[in-house]
């Protein structure tokens, strides 16, 4: 006979989710893992000729690229000897700047700093957040896509993730083909709902690059680094492919951020033994070597592996950490699904939403979670209130604002037709007047009429031959009588000359302003320090549409 | 001594020790002057009359109206070298010495065409190339591009790949 | 996926593991067989595969591991079903087929790349054991591709059946409709961790110096 308590704690979400237990020899464990190298470096003739235990002879690929590039060697000797406790005890102390951590963290060696963040509570890393953030204002990305890759949905919806606050917005495909009509798409509807939001397009590398190229995004975020050679391999690139990737996007102006988590080594089956976030550690460095402003990390689309193993979650927050503290901008995941319990995805989220980060969520998704095709994130479209409501709760700025259902329908509406106006005017496939019609109340595309997939992948392809850029999609705009968002687009392109958004953590203000950690850096030092929440954002947090005034009743 | 004279200095000793008497600096850029850092930035914002696109047009000078009339084209909203030379150092100023580097390497590949560019990605991707197709585009980017520091880095990758045994197989 | 089936696999594994020298963790003996479902696969290696000259085939890349020391999908579909369907959905539109099998990599972008590049057809079908499959044109960069099925527990039989059809409709120069893609967020909190292992075990039977490897399919 079964045990009735047990029997509905059985049937509770949380017990829908995989759990295993650590299987360290595979690497199957989260952080402290006991085949972890201990840290070592020695430095001769301005040359590393030990890292982490291993002599140069018996370097690979990534140790050779991490050695040679992303460690500052003046003091690496001495800060690798340095207690590794009294460093960690530097990150949370608000009385040690950030600029004198950065010192310290960016001489360390990937083993170092992985001891270093393995002597901290997941508090005590939220307090190191605070303060490493390298933007001093935090920000929040969201996902814009759906099942059917309509490009008409994608344009309303991203209009409305405009208004809701988010400063980067990203898309990808269900099928690769249509990734032409999704990137212009999500350019257009964020340029409606506001001037000045960055869009990507995450596609296979190489067609990425060339849609940057063309001006028909504004950056970049699927450059994505492994922390063992073999998994490099199966990702098909090298580190310095990867840093050559870098500068072809800083060669056209283009922002760019790596990719990197942990779980993907054991995910492809590679570990050689070591823990999840030692094996990410040597992904931040590879990142830091490689010139790129930031990174996109937090486990990501692998988080289902750590959060399987005890203090995966723990381990997540410090990977975070350790990229704010080689002084990267982070875009914190909390971007996938990882389980099937309401406690558990908010708790998870927790570690970033309260201290702030660049963006919290490298992909909130903006479209109820059946049409995320990053398959499905911690946060989507039918949580939008529950987060303005923790905002709102805790007092703390998560990147989102209330908005007004009539405010949403407009801008929907105008996206979707600024996209059917763009699509008349290259000469693409049709955008029906129904089309526009039902994206403009949509919630899904459950409620958008089929279009003729034939028909687009091949209107789309013509188009890519034909060799359209962002200026002929400004051009398209302005005939169709948008010319508000043919200036926003071209504002956007103007950026690319100007290249100040290639600074780590920049985003753009609706005047088309860069804030990033050059001109607006993190200076947290405790107790109203930092970041504030002004009183004019406060009274804009706290406005949602739900509360009732006592003069009302 | 300011700054800007120091650098001049310095600058005129070096090219005698390479034993030039001139070099030709391209007038437009300011980054030959020196002293760019984070007080300049945003540079779109605060100079955008010293901001130049690859094609020579000045940032102040760009509208919509511009680009309505056809006189500003798509090749007009390439970034110039001189202007990544200042990001560069914008980011020095702030010790974001690898960020500086990427830069510096962009600059030089502003020059190459975006399909060479893409080519050159896919060749230094795993198993695609020999040790000597990867010396030849680094041959081609040094004397075709003037690419110094991007060729290095492929003959550097080329070497580690030998080592690594990541080479096409010939 | 349950506990059992979940205790099965990890002892799979261990035994692997044990097999090539690793040390298992203390409490969990490995040695003994775990139990899985029988396939009527009969998969026999025939020498270095070649690349045909047909325009009307299709090659379809094997994993490692499929057919062999695992013999069903993440979800459970016997590996011998899953052959029959995209055999059947390829016949249906009038091409053939043939197998090969990679050991170089277990990346089923890799895998499918690796069959169009040795099809007469330039396109080939790339699956792994856990049931990830790819539809692969020669021309396409490695990790780019006509249709990717990333979902493993996605994919039924009709998928499978649908697949082997539009890959014979792109070899004939035709433009199908991609099979419907399927989106379920709640796969990755259930299956995640279990994908992992599996692609583990795929990955320890790879051998970096062994040529790709022309294959008999036979069914007992």
């Amino acid at each position: 006979m079964r045990s009735k308590r047990f029997e509905a704690l059985d049937a509770r979400p949380v017990n829908q989710d995989g759990y295993v237990t650590e299987w360290s020899e595979v690497g199957l464990i989260a952080m402290n893992g006991p085949n972890d190298p201990k840290p070592s470096i020695r430095v001769e003739g301005g040359k590393v000729v030990e890292l982490d235990g291993k002599q140069r002879a018996d370097f690979d690929m990534i140790d050779s690229f991490i050695a040679d590039y992303a460690i500052r060697l003046d003091n690496a000797e001495a800060v690798c000897k340095m207690d590794s406790l009294e460093l960690a005890r530097k990150l949370v102390d608000i009385n040690v700047p950030r600029s004198e951590v950065v010192k310290l963290t960016t001489s360390m060696t990937p083993a170092k700093i992985t001891e270093v963040v393995g002597k901290m509570t997941v508090l005590e890393m939220m307090m190191a957040v605070a303060k490493m953030r390298a933007r001093l204002t935090p920000a929040n990305q969201c996902h814009v896509t759906n099942l059917k890759d309509n490009p008409v949905q994608i344009a309303a919806d991203a209009a409305e993730a405009s208004l809701r606050g988010f400063a980067e917005e990203e898309t990808t495909v269900g099928i690769g083909r249509y990734a032409p009509f999704n990137a212009m798409a999500i350019m257009v509807g964020a340029q409606v709902g506001r001037p000045g939001i960055l869009t990507q397009c995450a596609v296979e590398e190489a067609t990425e690059l060339n849609l940057g190229m063309r001006g028909f995004t504004a950056y970049a975020e699927t450059v994505s680094v492994y922390g063992t050679e073999a998994v490099f391999m199966d990702g098909d690139d090298t580190p310095w492919s990867k840093a050559f990737l870098a500068s072809c996007y800083a060669s056209r102006g283009l922002k760019m951020r790596f990719t990197s988590g942990t779980g993907s080594e054991v995910q492809m089956g590679y570990a050689e033994g070591k823990s999840m976030l030692y094996l990410e550690a040597r992904c931040i460095y590879i990142t830091k070597g490689a010139g790129s402003q930031g990174i996109q990390n937090g486990s990501v689309s692998c988080v289902g592996v750590p959060a399987a193993v005890p203090g995966g979650i723990r381990a997540i927050l410090a990977e975070n950490l350790i990229a704010m503290a080689l002084d990267l901008e982070c875009a914190s995941s909390n971007d996938q699904t990882f389980t099937h319990s309401d406690l558990r995805r908010v708790a998870r989220s927790l570690m970033q939403f309260v201290p702030g980060t660049d963006f919290i969520c490298s992909g909130y998704s903006a479209t109820p979670n059946y049409d995320n095709m990053f398959a499905g994130s911690n946060w989507d479209a039918d949580d939008y209130d529950d987060w303005l409501i923790i905002q709102r709760d805790l007092k703390i700025d998560g990147g989102l604002v209330p908005v007004l259902e009539v405010d949403v329908v407009a801008a929907r509406n105008k996206a979707a037709r600024a996209l059917q106006a763009v699509f008349k005017n290259l000469g693409l496939t049709e955008i029906t007047d129904a089309e526009v019609e039902a994206a403009t109340y949509a919630r899904g595309s459950q409620d958008m009429p089929a279009r003729n997939v034939v028909e687009d992948l091949k209107s789309a392809e013509d188009m890519m031959k034909r060799g359209t850029t962002g200026v002929d999609i400004a051009k398209a705009l302005i005939k169709g009588g948008f010319e508000d968002v043919a200036d926003a687009v071209f504002g956007m392109l103007k950026q690319r000359v100007a290249g100040d958004y290639l600074h780590t953590s920049a985003i753009l203000t609706r005047n088309f302003e860069v804030i990033s950690a050059v001109n607006q850096p993190n200076d947290y030092r405790g107790p109203m320090t930092g970041y504030q929440i002004s009183d004019e954002k406060w009274a804009i947090l706290q406005d949602i549409r739900q509360a009732i005034s006592p003069e009302s009743i | 001594m300011d700054q800007e004279q120091l650098i001049r200095q310095i600058m005129a000793e070096v090219m005698a020790n390479l034993g030039k008497d001139s070099v030709a600096f391209q007038k437009k850029s300011p980054a030959a002057g020196g002293a760019i850092g984070k007080d300049q930035y945003p540079l779109g914002e605060k100079m955008p009359e010293k901001v130049f696109s690859a094609t020579g047009k000045k940032l102040s000078d760009f509208s919509l109206d511009k680009l309505k009339s056809g006189e500003l084209t798509a090749e007009d909203f390439r970034i110039a070298p001189e202007t990544l030379e200042m990001q560069a150092q914008v980011a020095e100023s702030v010790d974001r010495d690898s960020l500086a580097r990427n830069m510096r390497r962009a600059a030089e590949l502003i020059a190459v065409p975006d399909d060479q560019l893409l080519s050159i990605y896919n060749s230094l991707r795993p198993y695609r190339s020999t040790k000597a197709e990867l010396y030849g585009i680094a041959d081609e980017l040094e004397t075709k591009y003037k690419c110094k520091v991007n060729a290095a880095f492929i003959r550097e990758a080329a070497d580690v790949y030998e080592k690594r045994g990541r080479l096409k197989a010939e | 996926m349950d506990e059992k089936t979940l205790k099965n696999i990890i002892e799979e594994v261990m035994k692997e593991m044990a097999v090539v020298g690793a040390t298992a963790p203390a409490g969990k003996p490995a040695g003994r067989s775990a139990e899985t479902p029988s396939t009527s696969l009969v998969i026999t290696e025939t020498g270095t595969a070649a690349r045909g000259t047909n325009p009307r085939e299709i090659v379809i890349g094997l994993a490692a591991a499929f057919g062999g020391r695992q013999t069903q999908t993440i979800i459970g579909l016997p590996h011998d079903q899953v052959v029959k369907e995209i055999c059947a959905g390829i016949e249906e539109e009038g091409l053939s087929y043939r197998f090969i099998r990679l050991f170089r990599t277990a990346d089923v972008g890799f895998i499918a790349h690796e069959a169009a590049k040795l099809s007469g057809s330039g396109i080939g079908i790339g699956i792994q054991s856990r049931g990830t499959t790819v539809i692969h044109q020669k021309d396409l960069p490695p990790l780019s591709n006509l249709e990717l099925f990333s979902q493993s527990p996605l994919i039924d039989l009709e998928t499978f059946r649908a697949i082997g059809k539009n890959a014979a409709k792109y070899a004939k120069g035709e433009s199908p409709s991609p099979v419907p893609v399927r989106n379920d967020q709640m796969a990755r909190p259930k299956y995640q961790a279990i994908a992992a292992l599996l692609h583990i075990k795929e990955t320890q039977l790879l051998d970096p110096n062994k040529k790709t490897q022309e294959l008999r399919v036979e069914y007992r």
